[in-house]
This record gives structure tokens, sequence and C-alpha cells, in this order.
């Protein structure tokens, strides 16, 4: 216990440092580009997502849930995504369903509720990570294209692209910024309990805190972009079809996609196939 | 022809009681090589902004006069228009650059204009600007002189025939500095593009520009030929700008009395070289070095290794088992190139990063199991970025957070002492962020130095200033030497390496490739080479006039070369 509350405080600021949080980001945008995810159209991708984010929540039976769940989980595998992303996932998952599974025995419940328990956790693990698959199977770019191909604003799909293109600047400033308190900040002495629990609370603190200088900063930056932006004839095309027509001209549907659509749908009709018989 | 013509141009920005531009007339020929010299605040980038429509379409304001560019006026053009004429690279241009990928961003303004070719246009303006081969890369994997080259290409993309930069080579090493150079010559000479850069580096201006301006108060005071215009020395100066070196020697000495020549003062190593060729040279007398017994160490660094997680493949190694000692009351420069581990270094003294092997020390005990806020007492480092120093919203704030959280005695007084020390009392509930460049780093000199830390670290203190608040904030390191014992400079500016430091570290590739005082770093050939770095020019002057000379500074060189033969 002593042990664990001790590497607890240690873990927030040292081990999961930002540098390890940039370094997650980026590789989950960009590192996997060469996957067969990636290499699918995205149209075809959030098509197949629209799929398998909807469907899941309305059918009950398990061995249809279970097939889309294995199958959800070998594109997710292939798709090679960040492993704080899945972990992030597993703790969602688990901590939720473990959590009323808990509450269930507290309140009367008794073995019974595993059953309806483990349809819901299927449901919610195959909606993720169809999610998983999709948004961060595809880079930013090829996603925000899609999504423009479906009719979203040019706006919406520039955000996305140009979050990421921020993010790993924000982030480094963001940890320089934390540095600043840490360096000249005095934390609680951490050698009891108490202590340790107060040194948590002020790291928190510190955390939120490190938020203000860096949106003061950031807008102090985003001054030179926007005019930038103008220059460059940001507003020209949001406005101008022949931009997105260009734009969209790079997405094209090859023989890869129909099969993973194939695949899939095959997959969906083998569960569905076992639902009738069983 | 005059690819810029500018007639009478009054400008006020909103709110502002004074016009920033006041009867502005300019003419500039199509193939010009212009540099914009002036004070800060004089309107040079005010200028720039006109030209290039964003005044007075997208900044309001009261605009008279007529601006035109290339025949078109541009009251009666889009800013759209006049990105296609004129090309803008700012100041601070990483935030310039909106896409993740180098060729996506070189091509994107071709994107947004509509032009079909867009990636092929995106392509040749990369060959244009030397970055070939680096298509797909990710814009964060790019050198900062490499990034400005991005930004340099994303312009010149559109094919516009006059270029703005805004001082390109503030944040840049020599060598990136150099490159810069090159490149816009080429545009200059082969492509036939007007070059109009704001420059405080008149060594530069020295060695590329065909023309000076003289901005003053708005209003353009001449605009001359370079060799013209660097002579006038007081002229320049009275504007806190200095001349290259060389000439500052040659005018000095021409007050003095030393040459008397009608000839025109030199501006350039190769003209100084005829110049000055009358003189002999006087070796100083060499001061006996004082051999102390070795003061104890600060900070040691034992085999340390360390790498970087990399997006894709391999870590990317830092350092390879590096060793090296810091003594007690060390001026120290740390000097290399962009990217060779000066900042890594310092961030492993203070423990924000870790060794992957090996144990760094400070004052003797391993800092390995410390943490980054007990370390504060006895080190202390001043990052590059002032900003990200500020975490208050006044300096006082700033400044006293440190002392009053650890609740030193009379932290109220120390802080009232430093911001006089530092001449802050009447900026005290300012915010930070808002303070001019050189106002922002005698805040975060301030602030590291709160905690009477034994070892302070500064990176890069000089970086993205002009000549005149550098020289500024090189008084204060000079006049801050008595309160610090120990001290770190990691820095590309070699004035500075000259003036402070009594030892010089280099590093290349993640080793110590020299180590020593000026004289021996500065004297061996074979680091300039290898590292880039470059001694200041009037070094240089002197061991073309003798091998033997090692002058650092003017008057140095003026006393070591005096009398005719």
């Amino acid at each position: 216990m002593e042990r664990l509350s001790d590497k607890l405080s240690e873990n927030i600021l040292s081990k999961f440092s930002m540098d390890f949080l940039r370094n997650q980001v980026l590789k989950n945008a960009y590192g996997n580009d060469d996957t067969v995810i990636a290499a699918l159209d995205p149209r075809i991708l959030l098509a197949w997502y629209l799929f398998f984010g909807l469907v899941p929540w309305f059918v009950n039976e398990l061995p249809f849930l279970l097939g889309c769940f294995l199958l959800v989980m070998v594109t997710t595998i292939l798709a090679r995504v960040a492993g704080l992303v899945l972990f992030l996932f597993a703790l969602g998952v688990f901590s939720q369903t473990g959590y009323l599974f808990l509450v269930t025995l507290l309140f009367g419940g008794d073995a019974s509720a595993v059953m309806p328990l483990l349809i819901l956790t299927l449901k919610v693990a195959t909606i993720s990570l169809a999610s998983v698959t999709v948004f961060s199977g595809l880079d930013p770019d090829r996603l925000s294209n899609g999504l423009m191909w479906y009719g979203c604003p040019e706006r919406l799909s520039f955000s996305i692209s140009y979050a990421y293109r921020m993010l790993p600047m924000l982030m480094e400033e963001f940890q320089n910024v934390l540095l600043s308190y840490r360096l000249r900040g005095n934390p609680p002495a951490h050698e009891t309990l108490r202590g340790k629990v107060r040194y948590l609370i002020y790291q928190v603190k510190i955390i939120m805190q490190s938020f203000y200088p860096l949106m003061l900063n950031t807008a102090k930056r985003s001054r030179t972009t926007v005019e930038a932006l103008e220059l460059r004839g940001y507003r020209y095309a949001a406005v101008n079809q022949t931009v997105k027509r260009m734009k969209l001209a790079a997405l094209k549907v090859s023989y890869n996609d129909f099969l993973f659509l194939a695949i899939s749908f095959l997959c969906v009709a083998l569960s569905v196939l076992c639902c009738t018989l069983f | 022809m005059n690819v810029v013509q500018i007639n009478d141009l009054m400008y006020t920005y909103p709110g502002a009681a004074q016009p920033t531009l006041r009867h502005l007339s300019l003419e500039v020929e199509q193939g010009d090589f212009l540099a914009i010299v002036g004070n800060n605040g004089c309107g040079k980038s005010t200028l720039c902004k006109a030209l290039n429509g964003l005044i007075p379409h997208f900044i309001a304001g009261d605009f008279s006069g007529q601006v035109l560019i290339d025949g078109v006026d541009t009251r009666e053009s889009d800013v759209g228009e006049l990105a296609r004429k004129v090309g803008y690279v700012y100041q601070d241009f990483e935030n310039q650059i909106v896409r993740p990928t180098v060729l996506d961003d070189a091509s994107y303004s071709c994107l947004n204009y509509a032009y079909p070719d867009y990636l092929e246009r995106g392509r040749t303006a990369l060959a244009q600007c030397g970055l070939e081969g680096r298509e797909e890369e990710y814009i964060w994997q790019l050198s900062g002189g490499q990034t400005h080259l991005l930004a340099l290409a994303g312009a010149v993309s559109l094919g516009p025939d006059v270029l703005i930069l805004d001082e390109p080579i503030a944040q840049l090493d020599p060598m990136h500095a150099d490159r810069i150079y090159e490149v816009l010559r080429e545009l200059n000479a082969r492509h036939g593009k007007t070059i109009i850069v704001i420059e405080h580096h008149t060594e530069y201006i020295a060695d590329y520009c065909k023309h000076v301006l003289l901005l003053k108060d708005g209003q353009v005071k001449w605009k001359k030929p370079t060799d013209q215009a660097l002579q006038c020395v007081e002229e320049l100066q009275a504007c806190n700008i200095f001349p290259p070196q060389v000439t500052q020697a040659a005018y000095q000495m021409k007050r003095l009395g030393c040459i008397c020549t009608a000839e025109r003062l030199p501006t350039t190593v190769e003209q100084g070289k005829k110049m000055f060729s009358q003189l002999r040279f006087h070796a100083p007398a060499v001061l006996p070095c004082e051999q102390n017994a070795q003061p104890e160490t600060v900070v040691s660094f034992r085999d340390v290794s360390m790498s970087y997680r990399s997006v894709k493949g391999d870590p990317r190694t830092v350092f390879d088992r590096l060793n090296l000692d810091i003594r007690k009351g060390e001026k120290i420069a740390l000097i290399g190139s962009n990217g060779a581990g000066k900042s890594t270094l310092m961030k492993m003294m203070v423990g924000l990063l870790r060794p992957a092997q090996g144990t760094v020390s400070l004052f003797g005990e391993s800092i390995a199991d410390k943490k980054a806020e007990d370390l504060s007492r006895q080190i202390s480092l001043v990052y590059q970025n002032p900003e990200e120093m500020f975490i208050q919203d006044s300096i006082y704030a700033d400044i006293a957070y440190a002392m009053k959280v650890r609740g030193i005695p009379d932290w109220d007084k120390r802080t009232e002492a430093l911001l006089a020390r530092f001449r802050l009392s009447e900026l005290a509930d300012r915010d930070g962020r808002l303070m001019s460049g050189g106002q922002m780093r005698r805040a975060s000199l301030a602030i590291g130095v709160a905690l009477n830390p034994g070892v302070l670290l500064l990176d890069e203190p000089t970086a993205n200033l002009d000549i005149a608040t550098r020289r500024e904030i090189m008084t204060v390191l000079e006049d801050m030497k008595d309160i610090i014992q120990t001290a770190v400079i990691a820095t590309h500016d070699m004035q500075l390496v000259c003036q402070w430091a009594d030892r010089i570290i280099v590093l290349c590739g993640g080793t110590v490739v020299a180590d020593g005082t000026r004289d021996e770093v500065f004297s061996r050939a074979d680091l300039a080479e290898r590292v880039g770095i470059r001694p200041p020019e009037i070094f240089t002057m002197a061991k073309a006039l003798e091998p033997q000379a090692l002058c650092y500074t003017i008057d140095e060189f003026t006393d070591c070369f005096r009398e005719e033969r």
C-alpha cells in the first residue's frame, strides 16, 4: 500500500511525463500511416463506422455482439493503435462495468447479473474499438477529407488537421510552464501518507494552474497565424467549390476497400446466422 | 521599372494617437535586394504590412496616400490578389505554418487559390528554397532553419515578384543563417525576385544586400547603396544600428588618427584587408595565467547517455557516454549548432530529464533520486522563451513566487531589490507577456536569480533580440557576474561568448569536441568547419592580417594594430 501510493504520486509528474504523452499523441496520429487500415478510403471507413458505432446499441444477441467485438478487435490490431489509447480504453470500459457489478452485489444482486453486464460491456467495447480504429487508425488529414466529402463544413476539417499540427507545440509549451511551477514551487513534504495525499493534490493543482499561462501564450501566438491564414488564402478556399473538389480528388476507392467491406459483411452475416441457429 | 512605389503614405493604427508612418515615399526597383533598418518601433513591420495589403484590408486604421505594387493600387486590390505579388515571412515564422507535412504546407496557398498544379508548384518552391527530399517529412522533424525555409517556400510557391522577410535570422545559428541568405541571393539573382529584408545584422547586409533603407520615426531618412549606407556610422548608431565590426574599427581608428585616408571605410573583411594592410601588429602583453588550485566540482556528468523517443523507428540518441565537469566560479559558454544537445544538457542538470545511463551529480551528490523541486535552491534554469516563465499575472508576483512559497524572510524586500536591479520597478504590475523583448528577458533573469542559486543556467539569453536590446542584456549579464557564482550560457551569439565566458564548451553530435578558453577554441581551424561556429567578424579580420592575432573586440583590435609601417 505504502509502495503503491508512493508510486502513484511519483507517477503523475515524473514517469507519466508530458514527453511521453506528446510522443503517444503523435504516434497515434502519424506513427501508423503505413497500416492496412490507414490505406483504406476514409469514406468507406466512415460508413463502416456508422454501422459498428450504432447497430450494437440496438441488438442484444450475444453471438452477434461477440462477432462484432472480435472483428473490431482485429481491425484495432491492424491499425496499430498507440498503447496509451488502448490503456485508456481498457481502463474506461472495465472500471465502468466492474463498478456496476460491485454496486449490483452491494444491493443484493447475485451472479445472474453477470450476463446483462457482459452484454453491456461488449456493446461499449465494440463501439469504442470501432471509434479507435477509425479515428486513430486514419491520419488526421485523411479523416478530415472523408468528413468533408460527407458535407461537413471546411472549418471542421481544417480544425482537425490544424489541431494536430499545433498539439506537439502546445504540449511542449505546457510542459515548460508546468516545469516553471515545479522548479519555483515548494511542494508539501510527502513522507507520511497524509503528506502524500497533499502532494498529490498539489500536483493536480499546479497542472490546472498551468493552463492559464498556456492560454495567454497561445492567444499571443495566434495573432500571426490569423494574419498568415488570410495571406495564404484560407478564406478564399472556404467558399470556393473548385478547391473542395481538388482536395477530394485524392480520394479513391480501391480493391482493398471492397475486400474490407466484404470481410466485415461476412463476419456480421456469420454472427447473425449463429443468432438464429442457437 | 519600380515594382514598389509609395507616394506620401500616412498610416495610423486604430486607437493610436500618433501616425506610425508619416509622409512616407519610396521606390523599389525590380530585382533589388533591399535591407530596411531602423529603431524599434520606427514602423518597419507596419511598412511591410502596408505592402502586402494587410494594411488597410485586414488591419483598419487611418490610411492616406498611395501604395502601388507592380502598378496596382493596394486599396483597389485585395489581400488574395496581393499575396500573389508579395510574399511575406513573419519574424515568428513557425506560427505561419499551418499544415503537418512539408509538401502540404508549401502547396497550401496554391491549393487555396485553386491552382490545379498546386503540388507541382509546392515542389518547385521547395526546390528553390533548398528543401528537396524533405517533402514527406513532418514539420516537427525540421530544425529551426529548415522551418524558416519552409515558411519561405510557402510564400515563394505563389510566384510573387516581391518577397519580404521580417528578421529572417534572429533565431538561427550562423550556418543556418548563411543558408537562408544564400537561398535569398539565389532567388534574387536567378529568379529575379525583389527581396526586402528587415535586418539588424549589418554583416549580412554588407555581404548580401544591394540597398539599405533607413527608417526613422515613420519616415524614410534615406535609401543608399549598401557600401555608402554603412559609411554613415554615426547616423546608424544614433538609431541603434551597429555597422559591421570592421567598419566600426576603421571608423574608430580614423577618429583616433591611426589611419588617415580619404578612402571609404571597409564594410567586409575583404575590403578591410586592403585598408588595414599598412598597420603593424603589436602583440598585447600577456597576463600571467593564475594557476589556482582547482576549485571544487559543482556539476559532473559521468558516462551519461540520453535519447529521445521518436514517433517512428528507433529512439534518437543525443548523448552517448558523456563526461563533463563544471567547477565553482566558472563562467561557461556552451556552443554548438541547433540540435547539438545544449538544451538537453541543461535540462539534465536541473533534473527535468533523466539520463538513460550514467549519473549527473550536483555538489557531489547524485541527483537521480532527487526531485526537481528540491534542486531549485542550488541550480536554476532560465528558458529560451521567457513567456514560459511567467506563471503569475504580474512580474512582481512572478519574481516573488519562489521566495514567497518558501517563506524566505524579507521576500518582499528582496523582490523590490531585484526589480530595481533589473530596472523593472515601474513595470512591476504588468503582465510579463505584454512587455517588450528586452524587458521580458530582464524579467526572466530576475526570476532566475531570485533564489540565489549556486549555479545559473541560461538558454539563449540573447536570441530573438535586436542588436540594441542584445547589448543591453549583455550589460545586464556582465553586471550579474558578481551575484552569481557559477553560470552556464547556451548560445549562438559569439560576441557574447567572447566577451563574457572564461571557458567554452563546444558540443557536436552529442560529444564535447572542444573545451577551453576562447583562445584555445577559436584558434582551432578544424572546429569552425566541423561544428559551424564562427568567431566574431573582428576576430576573422585580425587573423587575416596577422595569423597570430587573437582579437575579440573592436577595442582589442585597435590596441593590437596601431602605427603605420
